[in-house]
């Protein structure tokens, strides 16, 4: 079995896009959110071992989603992606709990495998 | 010519050799009955008119009265031919013996200046010199039988008939010319004195009373003639001794009265005070020169123009009839002028004895008055100005105020009060230090500060000035419209960078959104077709079809974007094809009007912007089923106007958009006006100014 993922994102191209690039390259994706609200009760529900988090989100953008999965009982691998440049945000990144940063034009199962093991 | 200037070489001793003539003449005469009495009037008349008349012409050359006066003595010479006994000076002597009537006349129709000014003048001298000739030709040619006393009278050489008939006809003729002309030299008088300036009456005076005299003794003289005796001795002793008189009247008119009066030019400006102000300089000429309108100017340097005695600007006037004006220069530069009676001119020596005496007096009067011309110029300044102005000395004590609006006061009484008595002691700290520095440092201050006026706030800004040592000038402007203004500007300018963040926000936000998720859905797509490429080319081509679409939508979408930011068409094709494409994109027809004007890069963008804001609201909002778009220069401005026919009732600042561009449209110094009666349709102008 793959490892588990969540994807969340407002744009159901990136979404599907996602899906389909990491299903090929043998992850599991097991579930999809359209905002942080609905991300953070999926990921509860779902347990993924990795969520793939959108930074620019409508309602609670992506660090404070990152937020609170952390403080989840047992806290996924949130990677947060952006089709900006990761420098754009500062420090955001690193302060929110997040375990990565990966630009979504360089999204692949390699990206993240290093993520994973690290 | 020698004549010209020393007419009395000539005309004296040719006078006394025509009475020496005359004369022998007239006590040689065989028919004269009274050849004494004759001689004596003879000899005292004709002499009187030509030594008047000599000293006349001597003292007045360019006057023709003297002259006129020695041509009457001639005249009178001239009627003792009649006195001789051969026939042809008897028959001259009694043609032209009645000339020297019509040169009196002439001398008292020409008198004072010696010139017939009126053309009734001239015609009735004409007819005057006329009539003393032809008149005593006919009676000589038709004339009575005559006997002379002592002895026959001479020939009559111009002799036609004796006949009765022609005789009376020839008296009545020449009897009726000369009452003709009497009565015409009379009305001509009598309108000139009522005419005249009293300068003018003065000079007529004694002459008009020689005339009066004589005319009346002339008239005594006829009624006495026919009785003799005591009477007649008497009346003719009267007759010499007016006659006599008559030119020396004359020539007192005509040299005025300047013997007498010169004692008292001399007065005029002892009698006027040492220290005299302008205008009792002004009151003395007028009594000297007898002109009580007499009117004096000052030549002002610095506004190079006449002022008068007040020191108001005063246009030297043309020379009229009534009004002439005498300059007084020195040394080419004018000092003074004086308006009077041109019948002064008359009288040069008197008013060249008065203006030499004035030169003095105005020379040092020029002064006084350009300083009160200054004084007049500077207060008119102090009037024209809007400014409040108060004159604070250095603790605070108003001494003067100049308030062109009195509303401006904050209380009426000004002038010995405190600054701090009459304004909130904040303020009036304010005004004291800033007037005490501009007295201290002698550096002019400025401060702005408000007032409240029942409610209403209003912005002032004062200036302080040092004038003097212990005092300083306060000039206070009200600067409300100023403020207010640049406080619209201030927002305006404000709005129009907040509109630019927010369009560049926007603008982040619609790349982030649209094109660039498009772009990374391609990237992965094409990722993905990649890996399959190989192992599943079906699929990737797929992949690589569906990347095609959303490519082309990432390009439409920057496209759109683009257009947003600039559009490139009115770049490119200018704002007639720029407003034709908006209008080509609108849902509903759009008629475009006098869009090919030639506007600069800016005013082109700007209606641009305020016809495409339009249309989207119309399109949003204005259920119309016709929008009209019309662009021209009007009045030095370009006028933009979107006009639709739909419900109206449009509020103008109800969006961000309209408001953005009142601020476009005003960063340009135009205005956007937006029109919305409810159920009338909505009209957008905006009015730019092309400079």
């Amino acid at each position: 079995m793959g490892v588990t993922v969540l994807i969340v994102d407002d744009h159901p191209s990136f979404r599907a896009s996602a899906r389909t690039l990491l299903e090929a390259e043998g992850y599991d994706v097991v579930g999809e959110a359209e905002n942080g609200e609905t991300a953070v009760g999926a990921a509860r529900k779902l347990q993924p071992d990795l969520v793939l988090l959108d930074v620019q989100l409508p309602g609670i953008d992506g660090f404070a989603v990152a937020d609170q999965l952390r403080k989840l009982e047992d806290p996924p691998i949130v990677i947060l992606t952006s089709s900006r440049d990761g420098a754009d945000y500062g420090p955001c990144i690193g302060e929110c709990g997040a375990h990565g940063f990966v630009p979504k034009a360089d999204l692949s199962g390699a990206a993240i495998a290093a993520f994973l093991v690290a | 010519m020698i004549l010209s200037r020393r007419p009395w070489l000539f005309f004296g001793p040719a006078a006394v050799f025509a009475g020496a003539a005359a004369v022998a003449l007239t006590l040689s005469s065989d028919h004269e009955e009274h050849p004494a009495f004759t001689t004596v009037l003879l000899l005292f008349v004709s002499m009187s008119f030509v030594i008047a008349g000599l000293i006349g012409w001597l003292r007045r050359p360019s006057n023709r009265t003297g002259m006129l006066m020695v041509a009457v003595g001639y005249g009178v010479l001239a009627t003792s031919l009649y006195e001789a006994n051969a026939a042809v000076p008897y028959t001259i002597g009694t043609v032209f013996g009645s000339v020297f009537i019509a040169i009196f006349l002439h001398l008292l129709l020409a008198y004072p200046s010696g010139r017939l000014l009126s053309r009734w003048g001239r015609t009735l001298i004409v007819a005057a010199y006329a009539t003393a000739v032809l008149a005593p030709l006919l009676d000589a040619m038709f004339a009575q039988e005559q006997t002379c006393k002592p002895h026959a009278c001479p020939d009559n050489l111009v002799l036609v008939s004796h006949d009765h008939a022609a005789h009376t006809i020839t008296t009545a003729l020449s009897t009726t010319a000369a009452v003709l002309l009497f009565a015409g030299a009379f009305w001509l008088l009598v309108g000139r004195w009522r005419r005249a300036t009293p300068a003018m009456r003065r000079q007529l005076r004694p002459v008009y009373l020689a005339g009066g005299l004589s005319v009346v003794l002339l008239a005594v003289g006829f009624i006495v003639t026919p009785f003799s005796g005591v009477g007649n001795t008497i009346v003719s002793v009267a007759l010499i001794v007016t006659f006599t008189a008559v030119p020396f009247l004359f020539l007192a008119g005509l040299l005025g009265t300047t013997l007498a009066r010169s004692a008292g030019v001399g007065t005029i400006f002892s009698a006027v005070p040492e220290r005299a102000s302008p205008g009792e300089v002004q009151e003395g000429l007028r009594a000297a020169l007898r002109d009580p309108t007499a009117e004096v100017a000052y030549w002002y340097e610095e506004g190079e123009h006449y002022v008068d005695v007040d020191g108001n600007r005063f246009d030297l006037p043309p020379d009229t009839r009534s009004r002439v004006v005498t300059r007084l220069d020195y040394a080419d530069s004018p000092v003074a002028a004086i308006v009077h009676d041109p019948a002064l001119r008359e009288e040069p020596e008197l008013l060249e004895a008065i203006t030499s005496a004035a030169r003095i007096a105005l020379e040092r009067d020029k002064l006084l008055v350009e300083v009160k011309a200054r004084a007049e110029r500077y207060r008119a300044v102090l009037q024209a100005m809007p400014d409040l102005m108060f004159r604070i000395s250095r603790d605070g004590t108003y001494r003067g105020f100049n308030a062109p609006n009195p509303r401006d006061l904050l209380s009426e009484v000004v002038v010995g009060r405190k600054v701090h008595d009459r304004l909130p002691k904040m303020l009036a700290d304010r005004f004291l230090e800033a007037g005490q520095a501009a007295v201290d440092r002698g550096t002019p201050q400025m401060i702005e500060y408000e007032l409240d006026f029942s409610g209403e706030t209003r912005n002032y800004e004062a200036r302080f000035a040092a004038s003097g040592e212990d005092e300083f000038l306060m000039i206070v402007r009200e600067i409300t419209d100023r403020k207010r203004q640049q406080e619209e500007l201030e927002a305006s300018r404000a709005r129009i960078v907040a509109a630019g963040d927010e369009e560049r926000r926007k603008l982040e936000r619609n790349l982030h959104d649209g094109a660039q998720q498009r772009l990374v859905s391609l990237s992965l797509s094409l990722r993905l077709a990649q890996g399959r490429i190989r192992s599943n080319p079906g699929g990737a081509e797929e992949l690589l079809e569906a990347s095609r679409e959303e490519l082309t939508q990432a390009l439409e979408e920057l496209r759109e974007l683009a257009r947003g930011i600039h559009p490139a068409v009115l770049t490119d094709r200018g704002l007639e094809a720029a407003l034709e494409a908006l209008a080509a994109r609108a849902p509903l027809p759009v008629e475009i009007r006098g869009a090919s004007c030639d506007l600069s890069a800016q005013v082109e963008a700007a209606a641009y912007y305020v016809v495409s804001e339009a249309l989207a609201n119309v399109t949003k909002y204005a259920q119309a089923s016709a929008v009209e778009v019309t662009v021209e220069r009007r009045n030095g401005r370009a006028v933009v106007e979107v006009a639709d026919d739909g419900i109206g009732g449009a509020d103008p600042l109800r969006g961000s958009g309209l408001r953005g561009l009142a601020d476009r449209v005003a960063s340009l110094n135009g205005k956007l006006d937006v029109e919305s009666p409810p159920g009338s349709g909505t009209c957008v102008r905006a009015e730019i100014p092309l400079e």
